[in-house]
């Protein structure tokens, strides 16, 4: 799975549209992240032009990111 | 007739496309909503907000003041070593935007058409009656969701575009097909009123710095590269594309901008492949950035989508007059498109994939070679006139030209 900054995003969607899964999407003002649509890929890291973006590989679920995770 | 749906059409995304689509369809008579799923139409703003005038007169639209920062009086394009071609004519006329105004202005004369628009409300899925798309399931701003029906769904979703990819079409980015952008509006900067464009593969690789002007001494200062060139480190220490610091370095070699202020700074990407392979199914159309309708040479996707958004308007009148939404009917749009504005995205693709083979020593001696005049065949796609000018002094570019030659 992928944890977005928040506090850094600026909403372009590029994320989303590279996102091969439609593991991200805009929901009300923020980009929101599915999960367990996640394929890991990185391809949203890769291109996410304000660099807020960090892939956790294999890990399927929020409660199981590591306690420094890049929020 | 007894009405058997909420709307005739519901189009998904309030931009250029959307918008157009919009005046067309309800100029023609069908009964129209328009959603957005942002909580202003226009913003927030993720745009070089350069537009050509040609598409714009052809719809005998006129600008009011407020929609545009200033005018476009021509282009200047800038070799690697700084050499530089200045190009004014009918082809470079223009705006710089102002992109949210202008939004507004083109949903408003969408709704002074008859046509309906509400923001902040979200399509989640679609309504389907026999198997067939019959409506949308809308959320406005989070709330209970709800039906509304149409016999007709067009996506102008934009870069986004789930929706589109949840009815089949296949509208997921490759990262090699994009380009990522970063950019600065920025004061003060003298300019002449031209869109300038820097070429460099050390500038900006596969693709370009721009600044466009704007009015008091304002200008858009900003970068599209590759989707695939990994210049910068992403959080978690994976490569990839990071146009901000290449922009920040080409800002700080500027002496216009280096001390300049930022009023406004933002990223995005953008489309550079080809067109998606349909532009419609039963009960669908697609237009529009959503489609990949973008030039793939400047990026520019408004006056593409207002012309696409036309031709999609038309087909879509046709299958209301015949009550008849089917795909067979529907595709008469995808058949004129390609046939026409979908000629000429295909000659900017082919110079886009031909560019990127360049080296910046082969693009200095272009630059020196070529004229305004030959840059002005090229943009029009024809391409021999200067590709001969070229290949006469340089004949070992034969083989990365020579796709602009053949057939």
């Amino acid at each position: 799975m992928i944890t977005i900054d928040h506090s850094g995003c600026i909403l372009c969607v590029g994320c989303s549209s590279v996102c091969p899964a439609n593991a991200i999407e805009v929901i009300g003002t923020r980009m929101e992240h599915f999960p367990e649509k996640c394929i890991d890929c990185g391809a949203c890291v890769r291109i996410c032009p304000a660099n807020v973006i960090c892939l956790y590989k294999g890990v399927k679920s929020a409660k199981d990111l590591p306690a420094d995770a890049k929020k | 007739m007894s009405k058997t749906h909420d709307y005739d059409v519901i189009v998904i995304g309030g931009g250029p496309s959307g918008s157009t689509f919009a005046r067309i369809a309800a100029q023609g008579g069908m009964d129209v909503l328009v959603i957005d799923k942002r909580k202003e139409i226009g913003y927030p703003v993720r745009c070089g907000e350069g537009l050509g005038a040609r598409e714009v007169v052809k719809q005998g639209l006129e600008l009011p003041r407020q929609v545009y920062s200033t005018e476009i009086k021509g282009a200047k394009v800038v070799a690697p070593n700084g050499k530089s071609i200045v190009w004014k004519d009918e082809e470079t006329k223009g705006w710089v935007l102002e992109r949210k105004m202008f939004d507004k202005w083109l949903a408003e004369l969408a709704i002074a058409k008859g046509a309906e628009v509400h923001v902040y409300t979200r399509a989640i899925d679609f309504v389907k009656k026999d198997g067939k798309i019959n409506g949308v399931i809308i959320s406005h701003g989070g709330r209970e969701p709800y039906e509304v029906t149409a016999p007709l769904i067009v996506s102008a979703e934009g870069m986004e575009s789930l929706m589109a990819r949840k009815a089949g079409f296949k509208t997921v980015h490759q990262p090699y097909d994009v380009d990522t952008c970063y950019q600065y509006e920025m004061k003060p900067y003298d300019h002449e009123n031209l869109i300038e464009l820097y070429f460099g593969n050390a500038i900006a690789p596969r693709g370009y710095v721009w600044i466009f002007p704007k009015a008091d001494r304002k200008a858009n200062v900003g970068i599209g590269i590759g989707g695939t060139i990994f210049n910068g480190e992403k959080k978690g220490g994976m490569k990839g594309s990071d146009p901000k610091i290449l922009l920040d370095d080409f800002i700080k070699k500027e002496k216009q901008l280096k001390d300049a202020s930022t009023l406004l700074d933002f990223g995005g990407v953008i489309s550079v492949g080809a067109p998606i392979d349909e532009f419609a199914k039963d009960n669908m159309l697609i237009v529009g950035t959503a489609a990949k309708q973008v030039d793939p040479i400047h990026g520019g996707g408004i006056a593409i989508a207002m012309e696409s958004a036309v031709l999609a308007a038309n087909a879509a009148l046709k299958a209301h007059e015949t009550k008849n939404y089917s795909k067979d009917v529907l595709m008469e749009y995808d058949k004129i498109w390609r046939a026409g504005p979908g000629k000429k995205m295909a000659k900017r693709l082919m110079l886009r994939k031909v560019m990127e083979k360049v080296s910046d020593d082969d693009l200095n001696y272009i630059f020196n070679t070529i004229t305004d005049g030959d840059l002005n065949q090229v943009m029009k796609g024809q391409f021999a006139g200067p590709v001969a000018k070229v290949l006469a002094g340089r004949p070992q570019l034969l083989g990365v030209l020579s796709a602009l030659i053949s057939k």
